[in-house]
């Protein structure tokens, strides 16, 4: 039958189809199961063997790789070197963390010590005025607290013009006012600057003998210092307070000193991430320092009422000594180095009420 | 609007330093003050090459970020200059720099530095167009004669590419494109890693391996 058989036919060459289009498809399958093996053999043989030569330069450029230094004929810092790496880390760290975190960190202390002054209104000295005193600082250390004291006002306030002035003051007094204004703090802090270091050591040879930790000093500080408190806690010549800002005005002090010779004298050839992260050193601990004299500052004036005495005439009040610094007091008192009003004045070269002064004085030593 | 760029291409540029020469020139920079350096990378060995590099003239510029006294600007065209009055040398902008661009010549006692200068892409300053104020503080100003700048018009293997950025980058698209087999095209080493693709070491392969 005609029909029959091209039916038949017809059913056979279709089979024949579907098998080799079966074949086929089981063919590519395998083929593309095999060569994508063999592909990903291959790359994993060829990875970290064959590099792109543009892309190898570009990251030998960029120092992805390590520091590179190429050569070159012109002479100058760092001029072998095609990118400067840290450039960008640098400026990052200055403009999005330093300035916004000096800023926030120095008003918040000011606020606080505002906030603190509005409440407390400084402490008074317990009992008022004794009319007797004891001699606390002499007047070489006096004289080296306020030589101090003046550079470091004067390069907090030239440094700080550096670091926010283009924010804050460029917009009140203008570009070429600001322009001569920090011009001369740049050159006014790089003068002076060296000064301080000398001050630095000045401090450490004169106080460091009283600023060791001693018995009652982790008891000061676990009590606050007696600020939140009535009771005062117990105190020697200098209390914790004190002694953590004689530390910090050292250690951080000759941070800054060494990280601002590294930027004052730029020929010895230090590199420009040597001297970015010196400014990084250098801005950090500025600004605790200058944010630790603040608290000093309020501390040593109206926040404790009889402070300042002690850095102006060298004398404090026995009553504001038995306040704050009793078993300095106790053991000036056992010494019998207590000294009345007139002693006080003639030990100063004022005469009171006609009397000659005496050349030598008890207490003075 | 032109967007000014400078390109080195770096398969071109021999070191011949007349592009530093001719800056040196054009603008009369000062005793130890060189705007335009070139760079030479694994000098000696095969697959060294040279680069010549000054201001880039960056869009978002890492000096004038960090200038403590704001004192760049960038101009229409798209170059970074900056106002040698208001300058006060502290050098932030040469830590900054990725380049190493900003240079300072050594004004007083104690190695204090001076104003900073760099390259102004033959552009001058804030004070009017070639005066000598102008060409005192900054050099010459090409730029506002229709010129641009010296180091690349002299360039003799035409490495060192100067203007439009538009116009800079299809020239060397273009370049790139034509150079093909040598192996520098992009991904060429990975294609062919038995044909000639130059690495760290130099060639490598050449067909023979």
């Amino acid at each position: 039958m005609p029909v029959s058989t091209d039916s038949a036919r017809y059913t056979a060459w279709l089979e024949r189809r579907c098998a080799v289009l079966l074949q086929l498809t089981l063919g590519m399958v395998l083929l593309a199961c095999f060569s994508t093996l063999s592909f990903a053999a291959e790359e994993n043989d060829l990875a970290g063997k064959v590099k792109d030569p543009g892309t190898q330069l570009w990251n030998e450029v960029r120092q992805r790789e390590g520091v590179l230094q190429g050569t070159t004929q012109v002479a100058g810092m760092d001029s072998a070197v095609l990118i400067n790496v840290d450039g960008e880390r640098w400026r990052q760290f200055r403009m999005q963390q330093l300035i916004p975190a000096a800023g926030l960190a120095l008003g918040g202390i000011l606020a606080l010590i505002a906030l603190f002054h509005l409440i407390k209104r400084g402490v008074p000295v317990a009992g008022g005025p004794s009319g007797k005193y004891l001699h606390r600082f002499p007047d070489i250390d006096r004289i080296l607290h306020w030589s101090v004291a003046t550079i470091f006002i004067f390069l907090a306030i030239t440094g700080l013009i550096l670091l926010g002035g283009r924010l804050l003051l460029i917009p009140v007094v203008g570009d070429s006012v600001f322009g001569a204004l920090a011009s001369a703090s740049k050159e006014g802090h790089n003068l002076f600057g060296p000064l301080f270091i000398l001050g630095i050591f000045g401090l450490f040879i004169r106080f460091i003998s009283k600023n060791f930790l001693a018995s009652g000093d982790i008891g000061w500080l676990l009590k606050g210092g007696g600020f939140f408190a009535g009771k005062h806690p117990t105190a020697g010549f200098f209390n914790m307070g004190e002694k953590i800002w004689f530390w910090a005005v050292i250690v951080i002090g000759l941070v800054i000193s060494a990280t601002g010779l590294i930027l004052e004298f730029p020929f010895f050839g230090q590199t420009r991430s040597i001297m970015a992260l010196s400014l990084v050193l250098h801005g950090v601990g500025a600004v605790l320092l200058i944010g630790g004299a603040f608290g000093h500052i309020y501390v040593g004036t109206a926040g404790m009422k009889g402070s300042l005495d002690s850095m102006t005439t060298g004398y404090v009040d026995l009553n504001w000594a038995r306040q704050h610094h009793d078993r300095w007091a106790a053991e000036c008192e056992a010494n019998d180095e207590v000294l009345s009003q007139s002693e006080v004045a003639r030990a100063q070269g004022r005469s009171t009420l006609g009397e000659v002064p005496e050349p030598v004085i008890k207490g003075e030593s | 609007m032109a967007r000014m760029k400078f390109l080195c291409d770096a398969e071109r540029c021999i070191e011949c330093n007349a592009c530093v020469t001719a800056c040196k020139n054009a603008n009369d920079v000062p005793w130890g003050v060189n705007r335009r350096r070139v760079v030479t990378i694994n000098d000696g060995s095969p697959g060294e090459r040279s680069m010549s590099v000054a201001c880039m003239h960056c869009s978002d510029a890492p000096c004038a970020a960090v200038c403590p006294v704001d004192c760049f600007y960038t101009t229409d065209d798209g170059v970074v200059l900056h106002d040698k009055d208001t300058c006060i040398g502290c050098g932030y902008c040469f830590y900054a720099c990725p380049f190493g661009a900003p240079q300072f010549p050594t004004a007083g006692a104690f190695g204090s530095r001076g104003k900073m200068d760099k390259c102004t892409f033959c552009n001058g300053g804030p004070e009017a167009d070639n005066s000598s104020q102008e060409y005192e503080k900054y050099g010459s100003n090409r730029l506002s004669e229709g010129k641009l700048p010296l180091c690349a018009e002299m360039c003799a293997t035409k490495a060192l590419l100067a203007g439009d950025g538009d116009v800079v980058s299809d020239v060397y698209r273009e370049r790139v494109t034509w150079r093909g087999v040598t192996g520098q095209a992009w991904g060429w080493g990975i294609a062919y890693p038995q044909s000639g693709s130059r690495t760290r070491s130099g060639r490598t392969g050449d067909g023979q391996e």
